[in-house]
């Protein structure tokens, strides 16, 4: 009998990485004839908490008097809430909190530890079949856990969040925060600046640029394509690597993952590490100038042209027929 | 004196076009069809390292890899780039190794030379991408560990380390010795050596250590992660058809593309 665990570091108010990981604990557990608990790790006030349980939760353990997020107080903690429940499939978020802390709490619990999974299945003997993309995306493995205790933390947008039931309740414990001096400590947060449109993970448009933008200026080019269309701007690894867009714009293997309706890839080759993170577009439409760049590939639509060919033409195009839709 | 370790692995090249990857027979590994190169993000971390080197002055840099005899060419590289000292430790000696392993051996080699202020590992390697070796080595240590570093400096005996979030940056402050990932950014781009290093690193010796040079029992190092088994190893199939917008000009194609985009309901 396996006992599932799904730990939750909120950044504030229950968001869609929470629901991701519940959702993914739920389902395991339904599979394995178990039921969920959640963890959390963090101030958290009772909606928090409601919305758990809506979305699975069976039952919830809360630490009282643990602050801001401070990786060694956050591992005691998930530890002890493992053992309060006696947790052998414990779950993580792939957030950079998550992915820090989840390797040395399984460490320490003795546990096998897998990050970054797309996969996830149970069976009534208590087996966990894993799925996790290596080689920057080019093959996937398969890995079968049979006994003894997993941590596990499944990739960001690769689980879509369940259907909630508003209402449902469970049991809400309190563990007090383990007492140790934490050798580390976050002096200083600061948010980048990343233009004014949605978060990219949550954007229905992202308009995306790579190498072949060619310089920092070009990206105003797409800045204004995607205020024209409501979106947002990413990029490329070798954009970011270039200082044309911040770190925080990188999508892919390494970088954000990303579910929206139109992902438009400007000058971007479509490198396997790239395409992990666009996986959960819906729609992928590029504008390369080479035919034969593998983004062709995965695309629903392409143009072969120069960018800067293009784009202005884009850019009225469109104009043209937001006049006249609306 | 800084003494600083950065763990390097040799990896196939992970930017070979998806067309030429090919498994392996066994289907448990990629077929070497691509060369060999040091995984990205140890080479961003060498590079940190460097840089941290120049600001403090005083500071020692050793590159260790555990891999095969073609790991040397790594190890070169690092002392091309400037790292001071390199060491191969022989992977052959540890058939079937996983995460918990290699940080073992690996801990069991920095246990043998001068004490280490800090360690450097990548945030993952570009094949397996486990994430998973340098959290294992602080654990092993009982270190404080950061992720996704992209720059360091010291302060007093501390660290302050910029690293990478969602949404942005922080400065964690953190004694020393540490263990860190570090992850690219604009900062950290790897150098490029110079020839007449190049030429320095070419003739400097680089040890092979052994499992018994470092005390260790091959069986004894493995763990949980060991007992998962690869059941399955293949390339996922991707099915679609990409319809490639013509026209005679820019003009032509942008109109035809957003006529396309308005059908698909998404502009
Ligand atoms: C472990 C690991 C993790 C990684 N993680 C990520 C990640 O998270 N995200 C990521 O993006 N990459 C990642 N990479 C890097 C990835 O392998 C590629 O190197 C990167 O995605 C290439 O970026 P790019 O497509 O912008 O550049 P390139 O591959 O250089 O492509 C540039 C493209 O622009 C086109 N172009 C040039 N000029 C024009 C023009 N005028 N008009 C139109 N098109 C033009 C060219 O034809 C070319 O196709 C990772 C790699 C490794 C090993
Ligand atoms: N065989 C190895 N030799 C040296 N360093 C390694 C080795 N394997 C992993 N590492 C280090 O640990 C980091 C993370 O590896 P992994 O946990 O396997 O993704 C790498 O980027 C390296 O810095």
């Amino acid at each position: 009998m396996r006992n599932v665990l799904a730990i939750l570091i909120p950044a504030g108010a229950f968001s869609r990485t929470e629901a991701e990981t519940i959702t993914a604990g739920k389902s395991l557990a339904a599979q394995l004839g178990a039921d969920l608990s959640v963890g959390i790790l963090g101030p958290s006030d009772d909606s928090f908490a409601r919305e758990c349980f809506a979305f699975g939760a069976k039952s919830l353990t809360r630490v009282e008097g643990l602050a801001a997020y401070q990786s060694e107080a956050y591992s005691a903690a998930a530890q002890q809430i493992a053992a309060s429940v006696a947790a052998d499939v414990i779950l993580f978020p792939s957030t950079t909190y998550g992915l820090e802390i989840a390797p040395g709490v399984g460490y320490r619990l003795g546990a096998a530890v897998i990050l970054d999974c797309v996969g996830l299945i149970g069976d009534s003997s208590g087996n966990l079949t894993i799925t996790k993309p290596v080689y920057g995306g080019k093959a996937n493995s398969e890995l079968i856990a049979r006994q003894g205790p997993v941590v596990i933390a499944m990739r960001m947008r690769s689980v879509a969040p369940g259907e909630k039931q508003d209402g449902a309740t469970g049991e809400i414990n309190t563990i007090p925060a383990p007492a140790l001096s934490p050798r580390t400590q976050i002096l200083e947060h600061t948010t980048e600046d990343t233009g004014s449109g949605p978060k990219l993970e949550d954007a229905r448009v992202i308009i995306s640029g790579g190498r072949g933008l060619g310089n920092k200026e070009n990206f105003v080019h797409l800045e204004e394509l995607a205020r024209l269309l409501g979106g947002s701007v990413g990029a490329s690894r070798a954009a970011c690597d270039q200082g044309w867009v911040p770190a925080t714009l990188q999508i892919g293997q390494t970088g954000k993952k990303v579910a929206p309706d139109l992902y438009l890839a400007v000058g971007i080759s479509g490198a396997s590490q790239h395409l992990v993170g666009i996986a959960g577009a819906r729609h992928i439409v590029a504008i390369n100038k080479d035919a034969k760049a593998p983004i062709f590939q995965v695309a629903a639509l392409g143009v072969v042209d120069e960018w800067q060919a293009l784009l202005p033409k884009l850019v009225v195009a469109l104009t043209e027929h937001k006049a006249r839709n609306s | 004196m800084l003494h600083l370790v950065v763990c390097l692995k040799q990896i196939l090249d992970p930017e070979i076009p998806p067309a030429d990857f090919k498994l392996d027979p066994s289907a448990q590994r990629a077929a070497p069809t691509a060369s060999l190169v040091a995984s990205i993000f140890d080479e961003n971390a060498l590079e940190i390292a460097l840089q941290l080197r120049e600001k403090v002055g005083d500071a020692r840099i050793t590159a260790i890899s555990l891999g095969p005899p073609s790991a040397v060419d790594v190890l070169r590289k690092a002392l091309s780039m400037r790292a001071d000292d390199a060491i191969l430790i022989r992977e052959e000696d540890f058939p079937g190794i996983d995460a918990h392993g290699c940080a073992r051996v690996l801990a069991a080699a920095i246990r043998k030379l001068p004490p280490a202020d800090l360690i450097l590992c990548g945030r993952e390697t570009g094949d397996w991408h486990g994430g998973l070796v340098a959290a294992f080595l602080a654990a092993e240590f009982d270190r404080p560990y950061t992720n996704f570093v992209a720059g360091i400096t010291k302060e007093g005996d501390h660290f302050h380390l910029r690293r990478q979030t969602e949404d942005g940056w922080e400065i964690v402050r953190s004694a020393a010795p540490a263990v860190i990932t570090v992850t690219n950014d604009d900062h950290n781009l790897p150098r490029i050596p110079k020839v007449k290093d190049n030429m320095m690193a070419f003739r400097k010796q680089i040890p092979a250590w052994t499992a018994s040079d470092l005390g260790l029992v091959p069986a004894s190092v493995a763990g949980p992660n060991s007992k998962l088994e690869q059941s399955r190893l293949y390339v996922p199939v991707v099915d679609r058809k990409c319809e490639i917008i013509t026209g005679d000009n820019a003009e032509a194609k942008a109109r035809q593309l957003v006529e396309r985009l308005a059908a698909l309901q998404v502009i």
